[in-house]
């Protein structure tokens, strides 16, 4: 270990450090939330300044196992922002119904740390470590409301098949491990692109790791989990499970599928294509008839990971299509509007025995004025409507596909029809708020300075990439660029 | 004298003046109701008269789009933030603006709750419509085109009738269908250009694509996207059922703007984008469109008669009179070089977006009119109004006769040039739209007879007191579309000396001659 290693591991110490600090806090004053908020917002906007500092200078680490290419910095930024967005508007939810909010904070850095793991992994066995560093705060996080059924049961189901489908993606490594010799990704890869064709053993190595992440981005058909687990979780870890797990198995994609299996991309495609077409169709058909919102926001999740696969499918056809780079900045943007729209549910939810039905939306545009046009902004990026976020995160994913061209172009069509349909249910909840009366007598809630300084800063990023998305694009450009074989 | 308005970013001023309203007002509170109101309407009448000032500084001898502004906006891809103004772009920016605040001054009366979000909508909802009426860059067309979208689904949505979520729903996805299809074949268009030169640079770019020529299958299919986008907005048969539903339930406002300008949009991309870049495909598909657009004169006209609802009877109609456009639209594709009648055809065209826009959007303010007094729209509810209400029966009659197409007011030249044209191409066509002119003086008039004249209905008889004459608020927000009705009707050389740079140029871009450029 050298002091390279150290400055370069800097940003994941750094976290590490924060969430004990957090603990620390928590045990000197207990029961007290606004320390330990107050530790971990400052923290992770070190950990942020960290993060950029290490940027500055890329390089490898250990030996060539971890890495800090713009990629990481990249993903790296977007999980402390997500972090840091989840903690702003837990405590309004938490706190009411007595639930731990230092607690809450520790196990999110502590999930943060695993994806950023993920993010810098140059070898097999990080990437498995960050993988599961990042999966097993969430579990707890699922369970989190211990004395409700539901969040029990979700948790359970979670817990299951999520160390199932880590058992599996695991038992695929070994494959790949056994055939080509080594652990390290660009080993993985050279001995990929010098043995011809595919044999039959790495298809089965393909097959379980092909199976292991699309259980953890919850691809159709390995999504069963997703909405007994959304549904049952406390709605800011909800908000927290659709976005994080999700971006760090994405990042994790790009790391094993894109540079480890790069020089087999033929093979997986197809695969990937016939995934993604089966999960934006399927998540969005079947939000359709969900009348629970977070639930809807469940199976909307499954169908936004289509679209980005869609991104991935793009890179594999043609890696100068720009899918990877469309891919990053669908996450980013996926990330600040699904998190303003679970946020605005959570405030909904302040006061205890708040269901997140459809009805609870019902003439929220009249009672809370300032939710409701938020709550709109969100679902209508959600949608794809410009100038938001969203627009972009699908026009650059659409871009990609058609620059790729054949069967990419097709899939591009399916794809915006998909939003189509997307579009209905999305509205259907605008339609609720703006076009029907309240039921009974609505409650003023007074909502907390955190959860409005976490809703301001959603909305302020969703709208300001919709409108100025310059500079994310080339921040996105520049992270697919430090990909191998670019 | 003309304007001098060198140097001034005068199209933006028009684009985002109400973007600055709708700001102002969504933070005035809400208690201040009349505050609201007035910020709203200065602002609509602030870009009337600006856009009139953009008017009085045209210059249509110019051949080419006037008031350039060109600024990046996401340099990797080479889209601008790029808007200029040919004859027809600052004739629809006009009529968007006039109308505009025609209907906002008309919502005063009948929107009696929620005025601050109804006002905010509609002024956003101005934003989208300019901005696409002048924008050159087609990524920042689609933006405003899809602008328009959200404060339209709220104002039918929040202030329609009874069955307003089914109306705006459908709206709403009806449209989403044909303008995301769209989005596929900008994207694809932009990549092709890309391909072709190497560079992103242009690749959005109204006059580099126009100007690139792309290869007949792929023009088959981004023109077919752009069709269906188009179609569904205009609307064709058989994409047009959106329409009446919308129609019916929207308020008052909501329909004159849907009518008067939202419908236009339609034409307006064929007329600017799906033409000029995909000629060929274009002249491919015109004989299919054509056949579309005859059925859909027909199908509307025969549809009107049968209509109990007036609102719905009005819905109807503009099926009937938007076929004219696209049949003008698409008979001046087909006619062949140096044949006369390519250019009344488009002449036409144009000119029956225009009288359309004034006249159903007068019309649809009649029906509210009405509709504020009675609380009902059924046609055989009404009768006798001639007594009780002698003025609005005159003005009835004025803009119905001005729908049937009298000659003297606007409607008959437009639909004369594009009988014009349309016999040029095929006697048949112009014979079969032709024919509908007896329908339309048929259902029109038919319906005029039973709600104006006869005996004074037990209904509305039994409104006593309520049924009182139109105010002059009303007749103010009447009075400039009648005023132009005439005008133009007695002068349509002022409007075809505007337009007449745009038809060279659109009939010129089908047969592959050069294009007119951004002229500051």
């Amino acid at each position: 270990m050298t002091w390279s290693d150290l400055t370069l591991i800097a940003p994941l110490v750094a976290a590490l450090l924060v969430a004990c600090a957090v603990l620390v806090v928590d045990a000197i004053a207990p029961g007290r939330d606004r320390p330990a908020i107050a530790v971990s917002l400052v923290g992770l906007a070190v950990v942020a300044a960290v993060t950029w500092w290490t940027g500055q200078a890329p390089g490898t680490a250990f030996g060539g196992s971890y890495t800090v290419d713009s990629l990481t910095t990249f993903l790296d930024l977007v999980f402390i922002a997500i972090v840091a967005l989840t903690i702003l508007f837990g405590p309004d939810y938490l706190a009411p119904r007595d639930l731990p909010v230092a607690e809450f904070a520790a196990t999110l850095i502590f999930a943060m740390t695993g994806a950023m793991l993920i993010a810098g992994s140059a070898d097999l066995l990080v990437l498995f470590v960050g993988l599961e560093l990042m999966v097993l705060p969430g579990y707890l996080l699922a369970g989190f409301a211990k004395h409700d059924a539901l969040s029990t049961e979700g948790a359970i189901k979670y817990f299951l098949l999520g160390s199932f489908s880590s058992a599996i993606f695991l038992f695929g490594l070994a494959y790949v491990w056994g055939l080509t010799g080594t652990t390290r990704i660009a080993g993985v890869a050279d001995a990929l692109a010098a043995a011809q064709g595919l044999s039959p053993a790495l298809a089965m190595g393909l097959a379980f790791l092909t199976t292991g992440v699309a259980f953890k981005i919850a691809a159709v058909p390995f999504h069963y989990w997703t909405p007994d687990a959304y549904q049952g979780s406390p709605t800011p870890v909800t908000g927290y499970l659709s976005v994080g797990p999700k971006v760090g198995a994405f990042a994790l994609i790009i790391r094993l599928f894109v540079e480890a299996l790069g020089p087999i991309q033929t093979d997986w495609l197809p695969v990937i294509a016939v995934l993604a077409v089966l999960t934006m169709t399927l998540g969005n058909l079947v939000a359709i008839a969900q009348t629970n919102v977070k639930r809807m926001l469940a199976y909307s999740s499954i169908a936004h990971t289509g679209y980005i696969m869609v991104g991935l499918c793009a890179y594999a056809a043609d890696p100068t299509s720009g899918g990877l780079e469309a891919v990053l900045f669908y996450t980013a943007a996926y990330t600040f509007m699904n998190l303003g729209a679970f946020a605005v549910i959570a405030a909904l939810q302040k006061r205890p025995g708040v269901t997140s039905q459809l009805d609870t939306f019902a003439g929220l545009g009249r009672r809370e004025p300032l939710l409701g046009v938020l709550m709109t902004l969100f679902l209508l990026s959600l949608t794809g409507i410009p100038p938001t976020a969203g627009f972009f995160g699908k026009a650059l994913v659409i871009l990609s596909a058609v620059t790729a061209g054949g069967w990419m172009t097709v899939l591009a069509v399916i794809m915006v029809l998909n939003a189509v349909v997307a579009a209905f249910y999305y509205l259907r909840v605008v339609v609720y708020m703006y076009m029907r009366d309240p039921k009974g007598e609505p409650v003023v809630v007074r909502h907390g300075g955190l959860v409005r300084l976490g809703l301001a800063i959603a909305a302020a990023a969703t709208i300001l990439l919709g409108v100025l998305p310059g500079p994310l694009i080339d921040a996105a450009a520049k992270a697919a660029q430090a990909v191998a074989g670019l | 004298m003309r304007l001098d308005v060198a140097g001034i970013p005068i199209l933006s001023i028009i684009v985002f003046l109400p973007l600055a309203g709708a700001l102002l007002v969504a933070f005035v509170p809400r208690r201040f109701e009349t505050a609201i109101k007035a910020i709203a309407l200065l602002t609509a009448l602030g870009a009337w008269v600006v856009s009139l000032a953009m008017l009085a500084a045209f210059i249509p001898e110019v051949n080419g789009f006037q008031f350039g502004e060109t600024a990046d906006w996401i340099p990797v891809f080479g889209i601008q933030y790029k808007v200029g103004a040919d004859g027809l772009s600052a004739v629809l920016v006009v009529l968007t603006t006039t109308l505009t605040w025609i209907s906002i001054l008309a919502s005063f009366g009948p929107i009696k709750e929620r005025m601050k979000e109804y006002l905010v909508s509609f002024l956003i909802l101005e934003v989208g419509m300019l901005g696409v009426f002048v924008a050159l860059d087609l990524f920042l067309f689609y933006i405003f085109w899809e602008v328009v979208l959200v404060p339209m689904y709220l104002i039918i949505g929040i202030w329609g009738g009874a069955n307003r979520i089914y109306a705006t729903m459908k709206f709403v996805l009806y449209t989403l269908v044909g303008s995301l299809l769209m989005l596929v074949a900008i994207l694809a268009t932009a990549f092709a250009y890309q391909a072709a030169t190497g560079t992103w640079t242009g690749a959005f770019d109204f006059f580099a694509l126009r100007a690139a020529g792309f290869d007949t299958t792929f023009q088959a299919f981004a023109f077919l996207a752009f069709f269906l986008a188009f179609a569904i907005k205009v609307p064709m048969f058989p994409f047009h059922t959106w329409l009446p539903d919308a129609h019916v339930e929207a308020p008052t406002a909501g329909s004159v703007i849907l009518a008067a300008i939202l419908l236009k949009l339609g034409a307006y991309g064929f007329i600017r984008f799906a033409v000029p870049l995909y000629p060929d495909a274009a002249v491919r598909f015109a004989p299919m469109i054509i056949g579309l657009s005859v059925i859909a004169i027909l199908y509307g006209a025969v549809v009107a008669l049968r209509q109990k609802d007036l609102k719905k009877l009005v819905a109807y109609s503009s099926v009937s009179h938007m076929g004219f456009v696209t049949l003008g639209i698409f008979a001046a594709v087909l006619i062949p070089v140096g044949a006369i009648g390519a250019e009344q055809a488009l002449q036409g065209a144009i000119l029956q977006m225009v009288n359309h826009g004034l006249i159903t959007g007068a019309l649809f303010l009649l029906v509210g009119v009405i509709y504020e007094r009675t609380h009902d729209r059924t046609i055989a509810k009404m009768g006798g109004l001639a007594a009780p209400t002698p003025v609005y029966a005159a003005l009835f009659g004025f803009f119905v006769f001005a729908s049937v197409g009298l000659p003297g007011l606007s409607g008959f030249v437009g639909e004369f040039l594009v009988f014009v044209g349309a016999w040029a191409l095929n006697p048949w066509v112009a014979a079969a739209s032709a024919f509908v002119m007896i329908f339309a003086a048929a259902y029109l008039l038919w319906m005029f007879q039973r709600v104006v004249f006869g005996p004074l209905s037990e209904f509305l008889a039994g409104l006593g007191g309520h049924l009182t004459d139109i105010r002059p608020v009303e007749i103010v927000t009447l009075a400039p579309l009648g005023a132009l009705i005439v005008i133009l009707g007695l002068f349509p050389g002022l409007l075809l000396d505007l337009i007449g740079g745009t038809v060279t140029d659109v009939i010129a871009a089908v047969h592959g001659a050069a294009t007119a450029g951004l002229i500051r």
